[in-house]
């Protein structure tokens, strides 16, 4: 692991105040002797145009441009901004002969108004050198510029400790030439987060302590800093359990260079409620919680773990997940292809079979979407555009949408990378062999059995180069060749390809990581960039070769992430910890999603649930589809679970589901009729409580253990006593007690 | 890597380093401080400009939606001196506005073109429902023109959500923003009518039933059978008493926010104002009559008594489909599709409907001197073709149509923008979805700059119109 570097500066902040100062006559000075000599268009003008903003997404580089001046997005396409600001309009925004009279110049000192304001001063180096431009001819000098080759930032990562609040960060810029330059005070600096202040002349600044990133842009080129801003804690030392395996070394790693702490060690009721809930999708019925704590062998937990990884409940609910993002849903599939898609999915997790052969037999998928499930992928997902996006995204965490119709602003993808990519699906086809619609107006609705097949032709147009673009897989150079064997097409050649891609195994791994601990370790899951860097980029990389080395085994890797004490930690932090968000020292508490939720509801009361056009009985989490989208056919148990976010899965993104709290929540779980129903059943569990014959201790004793997983506490004892003792009406004050512990934090949060 | 190193201390590399670049820095000139300052400042400037307050001129909006699309041409743009297959059957009669003819089938409308403002020349391209609606209710256009529009979480949110996000209601029992009584649909259900990227805790509060119901009410805001006040006190302190045995308030934000939602909520089913509001059986019978006994009337008069307790957005859809096929139900959408004629349907149904609501809403609010302080806003998502087409109807035209703004510091009795002689192309000061949308935001006192964080946490303004100071007053 590469250390950061941690800066410390004892004089505090007089001495900084000084230094800004300094930095300001330093600029000056630079500006007072512009390298006249050459002022180029391509390295310096180019820049100017983007660090001045001109060229950003709000400003003229929107698609529309801006005040009828269009720059490109960032300027990713010199050549025309250089025809934008010198032949446009006949040539008005720049005048050679008194350069300072260039409307160029005019507008962005805001000499004349100018709706982005003053971008920069009369005497500033932006101008002079842009003035310098102007007056030598305004000329692009694309053949003659050095083409920058890479962008080096140092430091990469820095950890900078209180009472130091500030850093500085350099820029090199490596040419094609072999030249080198320093462009430290030409680079943009832009940060992510809003924890951090970055000044044009690299220097950062806390602005509250936190984990951050700034991205440093160069021309065409960007690299992110990753920053950590501490407090100070003199005298800090480490304490911490010993590592279960090589998950807590990264982590705890980490954590020593923040001067955080990890949380302490869950509860064996919590762990196993924890357990069930992230592999299940329900609690612990309240035998299995008291049976696992009076457990006493030291290897309850493993156990525990290896027993409900085997459960039946296991496949429901991470074929769940899985629906989510392979868009298993009817409106597109109709209701026998998305229960057999569904069906298909729980299966092969069911018998544990390789991720990389599930993503192969999905990509690679052709025939009938009844008799061949995973063709269902194809019908899904129905131009070789979202294919594309949806390979890209979900195997890959590849975002691409931005590069329809731009350069990607934040990745290295191309229009052309793009609508190349699409190509490699161009051929691939649906044979609709009947459509029963049941709403003529509803384009997206089928019904009927479709044929997913290669056919002879296709193609997918580049609106860029106006012709079709040429089949090519995402990051590589060359054309995508099948080979020679006819019984190889496209689809073969992709679903090998994107298995053996290293950023496969990284994408699995950090989606069950996700699933587990809440956040994965890029975050979010579908969005690897260089500019988006894992919190633990060395324990990402271990992860994904360790699933490379077991052959992609869900299971192994769920074990392994189960086993570590990182999971096993306590939801409350360590006071050192108490802002972390990022670095996994202890628990966080999310909410349930809308299925667990509703199931846990039901089996702690006792109530099967009904789900219109399901056996009676069947969990939510078991539902093949997505959220219905039709309004009128929504039942009260739809509508639940729509507003605990359970997605329609139009989109292949976890991002779909939502795990926002809303207001809607809350009053579904105080007033709305679902929850009202199961309570009030008459035939639920809390019959049984109401039995006269149970003491009340017993009782009580029960309901804890069934909904909250450990016994009431002192205070809830006896007051939950005496309430049930002065009650007239037994079933009524349980009714009670169970919309209280059901409506409970600990009920509603995992954690 | 080894655990047990932990780099707390700077190696003496790393510090000469730092010193090293420090010195460097001192190499600088004099009386170049000015030069340097402004680009040192940049990014303080910038967080104050992000803070800049408007005063706002509209305390509320009434957004008016006229799903299917009105006809420009038998509304408020008339052209009888069009030839014949262009001016169509009506004929204007003049408004107490000189100058402001009105189509003769809205006698009502003509009394209070006072209090109106139009923006004759409003365009855009889109022509198929669901993306021109979603560009009316969210003010950017969208990513393609065609009927497969999907709601998704990279399109905009409703204006409502919007006004949540940047500035909701001060009180804690009221929502912010209100929509009824459809969720509209052609299709697919119409983007742009929730928060979207925004997360749904920005949500309009939806409220899907009729207001012209004899049994209105809402159940999210009434307490299941059994369950009263007392006894809901009851089984929250038990709730809270549980919440005590964790740590979970105290460090994890989650459950802070439902806690925060829990009160919301509480305060709503708690609260007076809103249920008063909602009680719509409580307003005087005359009152009643004079919105007209419609879903569409009662929904006017709903979003008045909201306004009333102080909701800052609401939104009342004209109906849930673009309908245009008869005079029972269904939109503005008057093709003369399957045998049917537009003007007979509009004569039947659209046109009594709208002169017996729209000038009954803006008289009410301006008796109670509420239009100063409300925006209301009515428009389509498009007009309608000015050549009658072989039904004798008229089919979409988003190139130039009408929009009806009121009240909320918008100028009374004043027409902004113009058609040419067929109410085909705009000719002067052409205004876009986006700059209504700017305008709107302006007036309630939001820089339509502003910026938030769309999917994928790119930055997006909330609008990237113009705010039409001309029709300011």
């Amino acid at each position: 692991m590469s250390l950061p570097v941690l800066l410390r500066c004892p004089a505090g902040t007089a001495r900084l105040a000084i230094l800004l100062v300094l930095v300001m006559f330093n600029r000056g000075a630079a500006a007072a002797e512009p390298d006249s000599a050459d002022v180029s268009y391509r390295r310096d003008i180019r820049q100017i145009l983007s660090r001045a903003g001109c060229n950003a997404g709000p400003c003229h580089g929107n698609a529309n441009g801006k005040g009828g001046f269009k720059l490109s997005l960032r300027g990713e396409d010199p050549a025309a901004d250089h025809r934008a600001l010198t032949e446009e309009w006949g040539g008005r925004r720049i005048d050679p002969f008194i350069p300072t009279n260039s409307l160029l110049l005019l507008k962005a000192t805001a000499t004349l108004a100018h709706e982005g304001g003053r971008r920069f001063n009369p005497n500033s180096w932006e101008y002079t050198s842009l003035a310098q431009w102007i007056a030598s001819g305004a000329i692009d000098d694309s053949t003659r510029a050095p083409v920058l080759a890479r962008l080096e930032v140092s430091p990469r990562e820095l950890v900078i400790a209180a009472p130091q609040t500030n850093a500085l960060i350099q820029a090199i810029a490596h040419f094609t030439d072999g030249t080198r330059r320093d462009v430290t005070r030409e680079a943009v600096y832009e940060p992510v987060t809003a924890d951090v202040r970055a000044l044009p002349d690299g220097t950062v600044e806390r602005l509250k302590d936190g984990e951050s990133v700034v991205l440093v842009r160069y021309l065409d080129q960007q690299q992110p800093v990753r920053l950590a801003f501490i407090p100070d804690r003199p005298g800090f030392n480490w304490s911490g359990p010993g590592p279960a395996n090589f998950i807590d070394n990264h982590i705890f790693a980490k954590l020593r260079t923040r001067q955080q702490l990890p949380a302490g060690d869950v509860s064996d009721a919590l762990f196993l409620r924890r357990l069930h809930l992230d592999l299940l999708g329900l609690p612990p019925t309240a035998p299995e919680a008291r049976a696992f704590v009076r457990d006493p062998s030291p290897d309850k937990r493993a156990r525990a773990i290896d027993a409900a990884l085997e459960r039946p409940e296991f496949a429901d609910f991470w074929a769940l997940k899985w629906s989510d993002l392979l868009r298993v849903e009817e409106r597109t599939l109709d209701r026998k292809g998305m229960i057999v898609f569904h069906r298909w999915i729980r299966d092969a997790i069911a018998r544990n079979q390789p991720l990389d052969v599930m993503a192969r037999e999905l990509v690679s998928a052709r025939g009938s979407t009844y008799s061949h499930p995973p063709a269902n992928f194809h019908r899904a997902n129905r131009t070789p555009i979202d294919r594309a996006l949806a390979v890209s995204q979900v195997f890959l965490g590849t975002r691409l949408n931005c590069a329809q119709c731009h350069n990607h602003p934040f990745d290295r993808w191309s229009q052309d990378d793009y609508h190349d990519w699409a190509a490699v699906f161009a051929r691939v086809q649906t044979k609709v062999l009947r459509n029963d619609r049941r709403d003529e107006n509803d384009s997206h609705e089928f019904s009927g059995e479709q044929i997913v097949f290669v056919s002879s032709n296709g193609e997918v147009p580049n609106p860029r180069t106006g012709q079709s673009a040429r089949p090519r897989l995402l990051g590589e150079t060359a054309p995508l060749d099948p080979g020679t064997d006819p019984a190889r097409d496209e689809l073969d050649a992709l679903g090998e390809w994107l298995t053996r891609h290293p950023q496969f195994a990284r994408v699995q791994v950090n989606r069950i990581w996700f699933h587990l601990f809440g956040r994965g370790l890029v975050d979010p899951i579908d969005d690897f960039r260089s500019t988006n860097p894992a919190s633990h980029p060395e324990l990402l990389d271990a992860l994904a070769a360790e699933s490379v080395r077991s052959g992609h085994d869900l299971r192994h890797l769920l074990r392994l992430m189960l086993r570590s004490r990182t999971y096993q930690f306590s939801s409350v932090p360590d006071p050192t910890a108490a802002n972390d968000e990022v670095n996994h020292s202890h628990t966080r508490p999310r909410r349930l999603a809308a299925e667990p939720l509703l199931d846990a509801q039901a089996r702690v009361l006792g109530a099967e649930l009904q789900f219109k056009g399901w056996p009676k009985g069947t969990r939510a989490a078991q539902l093949p589809g997505g959220a219905p989208q039709k309004e009128g056919r929504k039942t009260p148990t739809d509508r639940f679970l729509e507003t605990f976010g359970k997605p329609p899965r139009l989109l292949t993104c976890e991002c779909e589901r939502s795990d926002a709290s809303t207001l809607a929540q809350a009053l579904q779980l105080i007033s709305g009729p679902v929850l009202h129903e199961l309570i009030t059943r008459p035939d639920n569990q809390l019959a049984r409580w109401a039995d006269p014959e149970l003491s009340p201790d017993r009782v009580i004793d029960d309901i804890f253990w069934s909904v909250l997983t450990r016994p009431p506490g002192p205070d809830e004892r006896e007051r939950f006593t005496r309430i049930l003792a002065n009650s007239t009406d037994r079933r009524a004050t349980l009714e009670d007690f169970a919309w209280a512990l059901l409506n409970s934090k600990e009920f509603i949060l995992r954690h | 890597m080894n655990p047990n190193s932990t780099p707390r201390q700077p190696t003496r590399d790393q510090v000469r380093h730092v010193l090293n670049r420090r010195a460097a820095l001192r190499v600088g000139g004099l009386g170049m401080l000015g030069l340097t300052l402004p680009g040192l400042l940049h990014g303080e400037i910038a967080a104050k400009a992000a803070l800049r307050r408007i005063a706002p001129r509209a305390r509320s909006v009434i957004f008016l939606f006229q799903w299917g699309g009105p006809s420009q041409l038998e509304t408020f743009d008339m052209k009888p001196d069009a030839p014949e297959g262009i001016r169509g059957l009506h004929k204007p009669i003049p408004s107490n506005v000189p100058g402001l003819w009105v189509n003769e089938r809205l006698p009502r409308m003509a009394r209070v073109m006072d209090k109106v403002c139009l923006v004759r020349s409003v365009h855009h391209t889109m022509r198929n429902h669901n993306s021109a609606a979603y560009y009316a209710l969210t003010g950017h256009a969208p990513p393609l023109d065609d009927i497969r529009l999907k709601d998704s979480q990279e399109l905009f949110p409703a204006y409502g959500s919007f006004v949540d996000k940047l500035a909701p209601s001060t009180r804690p029992d009221l929502p912010t923003s209100v929509a009824f009584p459809h969720v509209i649909s052609d299709g697919s259900v119409t983007p742009g009518q929730h928060a979207s990227f925004l997360g749904k805790q920005h949500d309009p509060f939806l409220v899907r039933r009729d207001p012209n119901a004899a049994d209105f009410s809402l159940p999210e805001l009434s307490l299941p059978a059994g369950i009263d006040p007392a006894r809901l006190a009851a089984r929250r302190e038990m709730m809270q008493l549980v919440d005590r045995q964790s740590r979970l308030l105290e460090h994890a934000s989650v459950a802070q926010g439902l806690d925060a939602h829990y009160d919301k909520a509480l305060a709503l089913l708690d609260s007076e104002a809103l249920r008063n509001a909602f009680q719509i059986n409580n307003e005087p019978g005359p009152v009643r009559e004079g919105f007209g006994r419609s879903t569409y009337g009662q929904s006017c008069l709903l979003a008045r008594r909201l306004v009333e307790v102080g909701v800052k957005f609401v939104t009342v859809y004209f109906d849930q489909s673009i309908g245009g096929q008869n005079t029972e139900n269904g939109g503005w959408d008057t093709h003369g599709f399957n045998n049917t004629r537009m003007f007979p349907i509009i004569e039947g149904r659209h046109l009594p409907l709208m002169d017996q609501t729209l000038p009954t809403l803006l008289t009410d609010l301006d008796e109670r001197g509420l239009l100063d302080t409300t925006l209301v806003l009515w428009m389509g998502e498009f007009g309608r073709t000015p050549r009658i087409n072989g039904n004798i109807s008229r089919d979409h035209w988003p190139d130039c149509y009408t929009v009806l703004l009121a009240g909320g510091g918008v100028k009374r009795g004043f027409a902004f923008g113009a058609s040419d002689q067929h109410a085909a192309y705009p000719t002067e000061h052409l205004v876009r979805p986006d700059d209504l949308a700017a305008t709107v935001f302006h007036l309630l006192g939001i820089d339509p700059s502003t910026e938030v964080r769309g999917q994928g946490d790119r930055p997006v303004a909330i609008s990237g119109g113009r705010i039409l100071h001309e029709i300011i007053a």
